[in-house]
């Protein structure tokens, strides 16, 4: 009787504490949000399991993105050479500004539909998408930051704390919960809601130069800028010469095979309207120089891309009907989204008038 | 509270309730391994000058690399004792960080086997924590991979600004790879082995199937073939120095 007495204890014990670990967690999980495969893409090649998309994970990216602390002197934060606007590119700089008047040595990509991505940077030197913002924070002529130093910064602060408690479960402050909260906001800028996607879905249809300028894109550009998300991501030599103060060799720097000098990585098109300058370096600051260069201007080296050994042939009218048709790729709901602005901001949607052509 | 530190405070209780009525488990044995750091006969200190086994004079200021996946077999060489996913940044600067423990029972050993450097999944999956945390200043953020082993250092023949010598070995894609799989056979014996001393001979660095002048070569700084050469040299700077 006394023996069956403890037992009932221990059982009575045990349900005790399992609940008590369990209680309250429930209520201080962090809300898991549902990442969209826009209908007919392709599987985004992000790892989600190994970092669940979240509010809570989404609110802390979101604010060590828009935070200049994160810089040596405070003045840079990731969202000041990607802005919202240019669809996260830096508008109208070929060159983004950098700690200490310095300036990068490559133009800013705009962010957005990064889950479908492997490779990052211009040369695809990075692996993973939690691994781009080491790069800028501790670049001497970007954020210019150590690692320690931000990790202190963020530690210092009662608000962040609570933030990594909301999105992780404890106070915790590391790098990898750094970066995987700042993966999980930009993985939401999806860009999948332009005129061209309108189309797509059957809920909007081109007028005829932007059809024209579909059907002849689809036969001159859509083999390296293959839709839905225009690009293939492959590094190509485009026959452009190096910058003789830049000296970039691009894909070579990371893979040392001569084959790969002055191969880039194809940009996505998408919002290229928006996205001026163009090149990885930012040299061409309208679309209309871009046309010129692939039907004139280029150099035409021995790794020059096969499909660009003769030039681009394109004519006036062409490049018309084309300009009409990447101008459907511009997304407005996404250039003025309030969820991808600054914390707290009021974000008024208006995008600087002044469109080059 | 969170629910590990929760978990931790009720299986706490749990297990003070239960060592009242109980045994004590034995306390688990434990095998450290000690790395310490030569030029040829002489203990390294850093800052002091030295002179390497190709002539060249150096006074050596950083010297860390990573020690991962360690395998101990015993002197039947039939139990095997694995330590996988764990991750050591030796650290010449840092004395704590050259003792590794590890839970193996007390029995005469016979191998040590471990890899120099980090394995090629764990430079392709993101951040790490702990000793793989990119903090420590031994990952490359332009060229995503860890530098495996790092040795910095200031010698008359480099002809470079400060003369310092500066050698970030890294680079995990195939033809690229830095890893390196070091075997150390300990002497054979018959007591209970509690400490195993690793001697890492600067040396080996300079002078092995490559000789790396510092003349030559003052920098390296990406993965490529100057790494490859240095990391087969490097691959030859352990010994074990003695055995308790």
């Amino acid at each position: 009787m006394r023996f069956c007495k403890t037992i009932w204890v221990v059982v009575l014990l045990l349900v005790t504490g399992i609940a008590w670990v369990a209680a309250d967690n429930a209520y201080f999980r962090p809300r898991p949000v549902k990442f969209t495969v826009p209908a007919g893409w392709p599987q985004p090649v992000y790892d989600f399991k190994s970092n669940p998309l979240t509010q809570e994970g989404i609110a802390l990216g979101r604010e060590l993105f828009y935070d200049g602390r994160l810089s040596k002197d405070g003045n840079f934060s990731c969202g000041s050479c990607h802005q919202q606007f240019g669809a996260f590119d830096t508008y109208d700089h070929n060159l983004s500004h950098g700690f200490d008047n310095s300036f990068t040595t490559r133009n800013a990509p705009g962010l957005f539909n990064l889950a479908w991505q492997k490779e990052f940077m211009w040369d695809g030197g990075i692996n993973h998408l939690d691994l781009q913002p080491l790069a800028p924070l501790t670049a001497p002529n970007e954020m210019a930051e150590t690692l320690e130093n931000v990790m202190a910064k963020l530690k210092a602060d009662k608000k962040y704390r609570a933030m990594f408690k909301a999105a992780f479960g404890d106070e915790t402050i590391n790098t990898q919960r750094m970066n995987k909260a700042i993966s999980q906001f930009v993985l939401t800028l999806v860009s999948s809601n332009s005129k061209y996607d309108k189309v797509k879905r059957g809920e909007a249809s081109f007028i005829l130069p932007e059809q024209l300028g579909y059907d002849i894109f689809k036969k001159k550009c859509n083999s390296c800028h293959t839709e839905p998300l225009f690009t293939d991501f492959s590094y190509r030599n485009t026959g452009l010469k190096a910058d003789p103060y830049l000296n970039d060799v691009g894909r070579m720097k990371i893979t040392g095979n001569p084959a790969d000098s002055l191969k880039f990585r194809v940009p996505s098109l998408r919002n290229v309207a928006r996205t001026f300058p163009y090149g990885h370096d930012g040299r061409f600051f309208s679309l209309s120089s871009v046309f010129e260069h692939y039907r004139n201007g280029m150099t035409v080296m021995h790794n020059t891309d096969s499909l660009l050994q003769h030039k681009l042939a394109l004519s006036n009218f062409e490049i018309g009907q084309l300009t009409a048709f990447l101008y459907t790729l511009t997304d407005s709901s996404f250039l003025t989204n309030p969820r991808f602005a600054p914390p707290g901001s009021e974000n008024i949607g208006k995008a600087p008038v002044d469109i080059h052509l | 509270m969170n629910r590990f530190a929760k978990y931790i405070a009720f299986t706490g209780c749990l297990a003070l309730l239960l060592s009242f009525t109980g045994k004590h488990p034995p306390e688990p044995h434990v095998v450290t391994l000690r790395f310490h750091s030569v030029v040829g006969n002489h203990s390294l200190e850093l800052g002091r000058s030295y002179v390497n086994a190709l002539g060249d004079t150096i006074a050596v200021q950083r010297f860390k690399y990573y020690v991962s996946n360690i395998i101990i077999t015993d002197a039947v060489g039939k139990d095997v004792y694995l330590f996988p996913r764990r991750y050591y940044l030796v650290d010449a600067e840092d004395s704590a960080s050259q003792s590794i423990q590890l839970k193996i029972p007390a029995l005469p050993l016979k191998q040590v086997r471990f890899t120099l450097g980090v394995d090629s999944i764990r430079n392709v999956s993101g951040v790490q924590t702990g000793a793989l945390d990119p903090l420590h200043g031994m990952f490359w953020t332009w060229n995503s991979g860890y530098i495996m082993a790092k040795l910095e250092g200031v010698s008359s023949s480099a002809h470079v600004p400060g003369q310092r010598f500066t050698y970030h070995v890294g680079g995990f894609k195939a033809a690229d790879n830095t890893a390196r799989v070091i075997t150390l056979d300990l002497p054979p014996g018959t007591a209970p082995v509690d400490e195993i001393n690793i001697a890492a001979d600067i040396n080996a660095w300079f002078k092995g199937g490559f000789l790396l002048k510092i003349g030559e070569h003052p920098i390296c700084h990406s993965p490529g073939g100057l790494a490859v050469q240095i990391a087969d040299n490097y691959k030859g700077m352990f010994s074990i120095s003695s055995v308790r």
